[in-house]
């Protein structure tokens, strides 16, 4: 019997206030490879959206999640990009620069928090690739996906940049196509890969950024691909909750099965599909063919 | 008691500027033994140097101390000053108040106190100085010349017909480098085979040269000079005195066709018995030994069909590996360079599709002797494609790859565009994408803007991504003159690849003793003054060994090379340096530690009288030695404990 990885989960705010299904898949999957989740108390948001404008609040914010998941002494596991993105970078800064770390441990004693530097920050890729490893999931497949064609979408926050160091290369990530082949699935390389899914255009260009969706989707279909997986939410969110209004903008009636890489990979594990809350998935799922284990 | 000059130098406003030259002046004409202080403007020029010599006549001076730049720079011109005026060169110390004062700081009265500090230190080893003799060594008049490319082939030719015996050594089994891949040179489009075949040939039949090819040099000692070189001969299972060049072997060959030509950059196919290309030189077969069926797995059928075919009985297997010596005056590295794998660059596409290539590559495309016979084809499907886009810099200026430029890219793509206009006709699209054009040499810039002229599409900008759409390519650009971003649909992509320094050019280095700048390049003594030279004495660099250069640029150089080994060769005897290692026979207990410290082989120990000698012929002054001595022996000329001692005291 292998013992338990233990990760404390770093849950972020998409997660848990729309993208139950993330949520539900990661919590349904992961103790299923032998991995332990800890839910911690009193983390507070990333501080990503406020970098444009604050970095020193940016860094502040990251500092604290992370001094807060050191007294749990266990790596801590993001599922989104974008918190992963954020902490990565701080803890990058806050170990190279001395007077920094100082300036924020400072700010930090008003909650007797101080960071160390002595806990890592991992993604659902580089936890299920590196950490848990293919053979492992290899070993635990119940119906393997076999022959299903699929187009694997990393987002941007995920490999890039690639100075700071991300869960995988920023011009030529496998990854997450090395954790499809394992399900048995067959991972398409299609010349869209490393399009941008829209969504940081949302706020300001929505029309701009919804094309963009329906570009990259687009493109998924007339090839045909007959799923498509993600590991972010903001990028779910643009192919699978928008998907209808993102093929009207290419003039597209767009069904492409969009599916979190865990809900994909519990099927692989044979969890039924409502517990890796596929019905909250708006893209046609049901269209993913392949024999589902009960 | 000494009689001590010091002579402070302004070096313009360099030095004086910083450092107050009429206090320090009047300073040092204070210091114990020194009976003259003067300043001037410029000490190197000659008024300088006339004011040093009158003052030893007139104070009668026995050392001189010179306030100015670095030794580097001018101690080779004061020491000449002062032996005219009649004192022993070696009497003769610098202070560095420029490098190491003026050009460091900004406050001009810490400069100040600084730069006297530095004089009264100089003055304290000048007291001690030694008058030193020069001795004299015997030059070998011959020369060995390092790669056989453009450059080397040059160096060759210069050194050969002023009289020089030439050892030219190359690895590969023809010499021609990468010109002779090339079909057109740029920008007066002259025939690259026509050029450089004459004078493969000269190198092949000239009396003083020695063409060792598919040979490496694998050791290298002594010193200017005299040094001695062991090249490797590697086998080529062919007698090339039999050989005649006839081809039967290669049209027998089991494997004929068989095998990536590396000529053709990967584009055809060859043999394992073969020629890398029809105007070889030496116009001689070679068996591959690490693809032929015989030598790999003993057996090809029931015996070779090379050796049935060959009417002169030149094959032989039995060949062995062999190493050979030469006794050089000179060497003159010309190993070149290599293209960096654009593999490495995802975006670019290099991996994904069969269409995109290197300039190399479609060079071997153009060129009527290479795998398409001179028609462009996409090496996908074969067809003539009907628009190509090539894309600049791939590497080059890059600070995550490759800093520097390639210097022969913007011409070689535009060299292309035009060939490719004449070749493919009116309607093809040509699109190129740059950073910058960079046309500097004579006839480029013409050139480019004749290219401009044949509806070619520039775009400035790096692409961000060429994708492959299965039977075409899209290239994603953000043009930086109109602000827009390009789709570019195209079935031909050529890529410029950064050029690199050789893969093995680090161990290279280490067997000569060759110094890296820091692009990986061998470092040449001075990037301006001293271009073709190194820090090792005897040896020079031309050509992309150096760092990226054209043809022209590299002939200029491998001919600046040339002559600068040659004025060590012309002489039948030279000076050496006497600043080096010395035996206190005194001391000396006869531990042997230095000779095994040597890196220069100068140091051996007298059997008889168990006491280390030096041989002043291969001493490079470097000092291991004297630290690892542990009785203090070994002691470096005017470089002596007590002299260095006395500096210390004086500065602090």
């Amino acid at each position: 019997m292998s013992t338990k990885k233990k990760y404390s989960l770093f849950p972020g705010c998409l997660m848990p206030t729309e993208q139950y299904a993330y949520e539900l898949s990661v919590r349904e999957v992961l103790p299923l490879l032998d991995v332990e989740l800890l839910d911690v108390d009193d983390f507070s948001c990333c501080g990503e959206p406020m970098k444009s404008v604050n970095q020193l609040l940016t860094i502040y914010l990251s500092a604290r999640n992370l001094a807060i998941a050191e007294k749990h002494h266990h790596d801590l596991f993001v599922p989104c990009p974008m918190c992963h993105l954020a902490l990565s970078e701080t803890k990058r800064i806050l170990d190279a620069d001395q007077s920094m770390k100082e300036r924020v441990n400072v700010m930090l004693s008003a909650e007797g928090l101080t960071y160390h530097g002595k806990i890592n920050v991992v993604h659902t890729v580089d936890l299920l690739h590196d950490h848990i490893g293919l053979e492992a999931i290899k070993n635990k497949v119940k119906t393997p996906l076999s022959g299903l064609k699929i187009a694997a979408h990393y987002g941007c926050h995920l490999i890039r940049p690639s100075e700071i160091g991300r869960p995988d290369d920023s011009e030529n990530p496998q990854k997450i196509e090395a954790i499809l082949k394992a399900i048995g699935a067959e991972p398409v390389d299609y010349a869209q890969k490393l399009d941008c899914c829209g969504a940081p255009l949302l706020a300001n260009l929505p029309e701009s950024a919804l094309t963009k969706t329906g570009q990259k989707l687009q493109a998924v279909q007339d090839q045909g691909i007959q799923g498509f997986v993600d590991v972010c939410p903001w990028c779910h969110k643009m192919f699978d909750s928008r998907q209808t209004k993102a093929g009207e903008t290419v003039a597209a009636k767009l069904e492409v099965p969009v599916l979190y890489l865990t809900q994909l990979l519990g099927l692989a594990l044979g969890v039924n599909s409502e517990k890796l809350g596929l019905d909250l998935n708006l893209s046609p799922v049901e269209k993913l063919v392949f024999k589902e284990g009960k | 008691m000494r009689r001590i000059g010091v002579f402070v130098c302004h070096c313009g406003i360099n030095i004086a500027q910083t450092v107050d030259v009429e206090a320090l002046t009047e300073y040092a004409s204070h210091l114990d033994g020194v009976v003259v202080a003067k300043h001037y403007k410029y000490m190197c020029s000659d008024v300088g140097a006339t004011l040093i010599k009158d003052a030893i006549k007139e104070f009668k001076l026995d050392a001189v101390v010179v306030a100015s730049c670095s030794p580097r720079m001018h101690e080779h011109t004061f020491r000449r000053v002062v032996c005219d005026g009649g004192v022993n060169p070696y009497r003769l110390e610098i202070a560095n108040i420029r490098e190491q004062c003026s050009w460091a700081h900004t406050d001009k009265e810490k400069a100040t106190e600084k730069a006297k500090a530095l004089i009264r230190s100089s003055v304290g080893k000048a007291h001690l100085l030694e008058p030193l003799k020069t001795s004299t060594l015997k030059v070998t008049p011959e020369a060995l010349v390092i790669g056989g490319g453009i450059a080397g082939i040059q160096t060759s030719l210069d050194l050969a017909n002023d009289g020089f015996k030439v050892y030219l050594v190359e690895r590969e089994p023809s010499i021609g480098g990468h010109m002779s891949q090339l079909d057109k040179t740029f920008p007066t489009l002259d025939c690259s085979s026509c050029i450089l075949t004459p004078k493969m040939m000269e190198v092949a039949n000239h009396q003083n040269i020695e063409l060792l090819s598919y040979s490496e040099v694998v050791g290298v000692e002594g010193s200017i000079g005299n040094y001695t070189v062991k090249i490797k001969k590697k086998p080529r299972y062919v007698d090339i005195d039999k050989c005649t060049g006839c081809g039967d072997c290669a049209t027998a060959c089991r494997l004929k066709d068989r095998i990536v030509s590396e000529f053709n950059q990967g584009m055809g196919k060859r043999g394992a018995a073969y020629m890398p290309f029809p105007q070889a030189v030496p116009l001689k077969y070679t068996i591959d030994s690490s693809k032929c069926l015989f030598l790999t797995k003993g057996k090809c059928g029931d015996e070779p069909l090379c050796k049935k075919a060959c009417a002169q009985g030149a094959i032989n297997f039995d060949q062995k590996e062999e190493i050979v010596e030469r006794k050089v005056g000179a060497i003159i590295v010309a190993t070149g360079y290599d293209l960096m794998d654009p593999a490495s660059l995802y975006e670019y596409g290099y991996s994904k599709s069969d269409d995109v290539i290197t300039t190399l590559e479609l060079e071997r495309l153009i060129s009527s002797s290479g795998p398409t016979k001179g028609e462009i084809l996409r090496p996908s499907n074969q067809t003539k494609p009907k628009s190509v886009t090539f894309i600049l810099c791939v590497g080059s200026r890059d600070e995550t790859q490759c800093t520097w430029c390639c210097r022969i890219g913007c011409m070689t793509a535009l060299k292309h565009a035009y060939l490719l206009r004449e070749k493919l006709g009116e309607d093809v699209e040509i699109n190129v994408c740059y950073n910058d054009i960079r046309s500097y040499g004579k006839g480029y810039e013409e050139f480019y803007r004749k290219v401009r002229g044949l509806h070619t599409n520039m775009f400035r900008g790096r692409p961000s991504e060429v994708r492959n759409m299965k039977d075409h390519l899209k290239i994603d650009i953000f043009d930086t003159t109109t602000n827009k971003l390009f789709e570019i649909k195209t079935e031909l992509v050529v890529i410029v690849p950064a050029m690199v320094p050789r893969k093995d050019t680090i161990d290279f280095a280490r067997m000569l003793r060759l110094t890296l700048s820091g692009d990986g390049f061998f470092l040449e003594a001075h990037p301006k003054l001293r271009p073709v030279d190194t820090f090792v004495n005897g040896i020079f660099i031309a050509g992309c060994c150096q760092g990226p250069k054209d043809i022209q640029d590299t002939v200029s150089q491998a001919s600046g090379a040339a002559s600068r080994a040659a004025t060590i060769l012309s002489k039948e005897e030279m000076e050496i340096d006497p600043l080096i290692a010395a035996v206190d026979e005194e001391i000396c207990t006869g531990c042997g530690i230095c000779v095994e410290v040597c890196p220069y082989e100068a140091r051996t120990l007298n059997e008889k009288t168990r006491i280390a000698e030096v041989n002043e012929a291969l001493c490079a002054g470097c000092g291991g030695c004297i630290s690892a001595c542990p009785s203090n022996a070994s002691i470096h000329k005017n470089f002596t404990k007590k002299q260095l001692l006395n500096m210390v005291d004086d500065i602090m």
